[in-house]
């Protein structure tokens, strides 16, 4: 499914709004963590990654292990330096207002898998 | 003018009281410093979770025989553990205060699953219990956590970094050269001389190894050696920083 359908039917907020291939980008696997090490080590490539960590190192860990977004749950939003960061690495950002559970069960509706699954 | 000699000073940087939920009630000011010494220190400090009401108790415990610096073990909103030394009780206790702001009341559920929080006097008296919930994560972003340390003149150290929970890479998956650490700090779960030592020492600061203990008989199970020309809490602070001589050596 693509990002901005995604986006769509979750009713994300696009922090990243001006970045450039959300249309095209494909994203079949996520992965839910708020360790960055567990990230780091298991999140499946071109996936999504739900949490409610907002420190400037999920850029960091988001781009290392190839992810194609990360959506913030529960209303967190990360500020405005770490999204910069994220538009330089290409990276999506998304917000909700909904928890890191209703929002996998969301995608998980959606045909997103968890990674070794997909 | 001859510089002052440097003795070798062995240091615990990170030591528990029963103030800390999960410290064991048995961690009373005299017994930590006699656990201390029959350990062969000569520097502690001591770090309650987001607290530092027992600190002061312990350096009067330990009146001239052994420097107590006072300290805290902060939980960033990441789940991060920081390290704040302070240079007087004062500091700490101030620090201290806005960190416990950040914290919920403790209540009976509470303190039933993760422990009793006594202050106690020097002599190791129960004088009160901690209300707020010190187990908890506070709302400070490690950022703000560092920026606060900072505030009241203290040293900044990434506690236990090789440990898989509220470790800095653990949690934050790459150490974060941004954030302004003054030190790392290795548990005792990382054997001396081991080869893991050389990776953790490349991110360009100084390695300490405390006990992070939270047990008498744990006190001093690891320890960091300084050459100081006195073993006070300004000394640490130049070693640290490698100025003037001061070295710093994985005891």
């Amino acid at each position: 499914m693509k990002l901005e359908s995604i986006a769509r039917e979750l009713d994300l907020t696009d922090l990243t709004p001006t970045l450039a291939g959300a249309a095209v980008a494909e994203v079949t696997a996520g992965y839910a963590s708020d360790l960055l090490s567990d990230v780091l080590a298991n999140a499946p490539e071109g996936g999504v990654l739900v949490t409610l960590q907002v420190h400037l190192n999920v850029v960091a860990v988001a781009s290392h292990a190839e992810l194609s977004a990360v959506i913030f749950t529960s209303g967190r939003a990360p500020d405005s330096e770490i999204v910069a960061k994220a538009m330089a690495e290409g990276l999506h950002l998304y917000a909700t207002e909904a928890d890191t559970f209703e929002t996998v069960g969301r995608l998980f509706a959606l045909g997103v898998k968890g990674g070794r699954d997909a | 003018m001859t510089p002052d000699p440097l003795m070798t000073v062995r240091a615990d940087l990170h030591v528990h009281t029963a103030l800390s939920p999960c410290g064991d009630d048995e961690m009373s000011p005299p017994a930590i410093v006699d656990a201390a010494l029959a350990a062969g220190l000569d520097v502690i400090a001591v770090c309650d979770h987001n607290a530092a009401g027992n600190t002061g108790a312990v350096g009067e415990a330990a009146g001239s025989r052994l420097t107590v610096i006072s300290g805290i073990e902060i939980t960033t909103a990441e789940e991060v553990h920081i390290v704040g030394l302070f240079p007087t009780v004062t500091a700490a206790a101030n620090a201290a205060d806005e960190v416990r702001e950040t914290l919920p009341v403790a209540d009976d559920d509470y303190t039933r699953f993760f422990g009793e929080q006594y202050l106690m006097s020097a002599d190791g008296t129960i004088y009160g219990r901690e209300p707020r919930a010190l187990a908890m994560a506070t709302s400070l972003s490690l950022d703000e956590g560092v920026d606060l340390i900072r505030r009241y003149g203290g040293l900044v150290i990434a506690a236990h970094i090789d440990r898989p929970t509220f470790g800095v890479i653990a949690q934050l998956g790459f150490f974060p050269y941004e954030a302004g650490f003054d030190a790392v700090e290795l548990s005792r779960h990382v054997p001396a001389g081991s080869p893991t030592i050389d990776g953790y020492a490349a991110y360009g600061l100084p390695v300490v190894r405390s006990s992070d203990s939270h047990y008498l008989e744990d006190v001093g199970c690891v320890a960091t050696e300084f050459g100081l020309t006195a073993p006070t809490f300004r000394e640490l602070v130049l070693a640290l920083k490698h100025r003037e001589g001061r070295v710093l050596t994985d005891a």
